[in-house]
């Protein structure tokens, strides 16, 4: 059973405000252009929080399965523009290709974390399926951003070899062979990295967490295999479906890769 | 006979009133080129005026404005194109082969559906690489190792071992030395069976092929 963390007083987090007029002080003193900018960012920050801790705790309060999953449609939603933005493409519909992409890249992981690895008979426990998921649909948006750009990008720019493949009687999916192998790359990269260094460079978020929570470190171990494996496995699901399903809209019927779908 | 059987027992290329532009630049307009099966036709033209972009066209990597475009007498459109690509072989003239070593890229097109009924030839590429003066030692190199002529041949050697029918060769021979460039264009010479459309500014070229057509500046044109 976990025991709760030490709640943090409003005043005693003034001494955290207080902490930021050291940096604040060698923004200001070297000129660095930066002031406003941060000042914004801790403002944003810290109203932002306020507004999802005070929704989450009603939503974990009422912990109705429902609205933790309209919740995390809401997150994925977010997350869908956010890629859209990030990538810098002009997607239109293909915007429902990546969120269905997102949404089984999540759901996948998450479901069998929840309900698989921690037995949790409710999986739409909101304490559980919330933040979890959140981790997970964090690193898919980022992983999917490089995947996809990587994609579209390398097409693009390696535009002759493409067409060369497809004279030589390659189908789209044959010719953009290379140019997947080299996204999925690129994508899964980080994570793989994270993984091989986990631990020895610093203390992961969500093992930091657990053991905030009151658990020893061995049971941290197994939250933070788990959270691990879960957004690998996550990350790949999105960026190769992702991929795959926008796809299906960003060719002519000739194979050739429509110029409208780049901003630029 | 109907005309599209026509086309098809005589004419491997016909192409119709093509427009092609560019937002406010206009490659050609109207041009119109027919090329009967088994003829060498050289493609000659000023830079800018269009002789690669309608190479481009007959693969259905670029979509005209106006005109059709029929190969083996069939008009190329957004379902025959997939049928029809495999009739033709194209080499340009900075091929990008891939990456990975010359063989597993040689090799690589037969791994394809549409070419699942063809099978690799071994002694016929080597065949190739000796005409083309190529060196066996070639195979095992990575493709980044090879200067632009070398590339130019091992992607000709490529769509012939394909077993196509219509060559359509944009400046595929500009990297190459004379006693090379010599070798491919006596191949494609002794071939009548190939239909060869050869874009080149090098006019030493037409003295193999039955003749010559100038892609014009951009008014009203046939060639036929």
């Amino acid at each position: 059973m976990m025991n709760a963390a030490d709640a943090i007083h409003p005043l005693a987090l003034t001494a955290g405000y207080l902490m930021l007029l050291i940096p604040l002080a060698i923004i200001h003193w070297y000129r660095v252009p930066m002031l406003g900018q941060t000042i914004s960012s801790v403002l944003r920050m810290t109203i932002q929080l306020i507004l999802v801790g005070l929704y989450l705790q009603v939503v974990f309060r009422l912990n109705n399965p429902w609205l933790n999953m309209a919740w995390l449609l809401v997150m994925i939603t977010v997350a869908d523009l956010s890629i859209l933005k990030g990538a810098q493409f002009r997607f239109g519909r293909l915007a429902a290709w990546l969120f269905a992409a997102l949404l089984v890249g999540t759901a996948i992981p998450l479901f069998i974390f929840v309900g698989v690895i921690l037995t949790r008979p409710e999986i739409l426990d909101a304490r559980y399926v919330i933040p979890i998921g959140g981790m997970i649909l964090g690193n898919c948006l980022r992983a999917d951003i490089i995947g996809i750009r990587t994609f579209y990008q390398s097409i693009r720019t390696g535009q002759k070899a493409y067409e060369l493949a497809l004279s030589q009687g390659a189908t789209i999916a044959e010719a953009v062979r290379p140019h997947l192998r080299e996204s999925i790359y690129q994508a899964l990269t980080p994570t793989v990295a994270t993984m091989a260094n986990i631990g020895i460079v610093s203390l992961p978020g969500m093992m930091t967490g657990v053991i905030i929570g009151g658990n020893d470190p061995l049971t941290a171990i197994g939250y933070q295999i788990a959270i691990m494996l879960s957004i690998f496995t996550g990350t790949a699901i999105t960026v190769f479906l992702a991929i795959l399903l926008s796809a299906r809209s960003a060719f002519t019927p000739y194979g050739i890769l429509k110029q409208a779908i780049f901003k630029s | 006979m109907d005309n599209a059987a026509t086309n098809r027992a005589d004419n491997a290329i016909v192409i119709d009133k093509l427009t092609l532009e560019y937002g406010t630049q206009v490659l050609f307009r109207g041009f119109s080129l027919t090329v009967p099966a088994g003829q060498k036709v050289l493609l000659v033209g000023s830079s800018g005026s269009g002789k690669s972009s309608l190479v481009r066209c007959l693969l259905g990597f670029v979509t005209p404005q106006e005109g059709t475009i029929a190969i083996d007498g069939t008009i190329l459109d957004g379902k025959t194109v997939w049928s029809l690509r495999r009739k033709i072989g194209y080499v340009s003239q900075e091929p990008q082969l891939g990456t990975g070593k010359v063989k597993d890229l040689i090799q690589l097109p037969f791994t394809y559906h549409a070419n699942i009924h063809l099978k690799y030839d071994p002694s016929g590429q080597a065949r190739l690489f000796e005409q083309f003066r190529l060196s066996a030692a070639l195979l095992d190199k990575d493709i980044s190792e090879l200067s632009g002529g070398e590339k130019q041949r091992v992607a000709l050697v490529i769509s012939l071992l394909l077993g196509r029918s219509i060559y359509l060769l944009d400046e595929a021979t500009s990297a190459l030395d004379a006693e090379a460039k010599t070798a491919v264009l006596d191949y494609f010479r002794q071939r009548p069976d190939l239909t060869v459309l050869m874009v080149s500014h090098d006019t030493a070229i037409a003295a193999i092929t039955d003749r010559t057509v100038t892609m014009p500046a951009v008014t009203a044109q046939e060639a036929v």
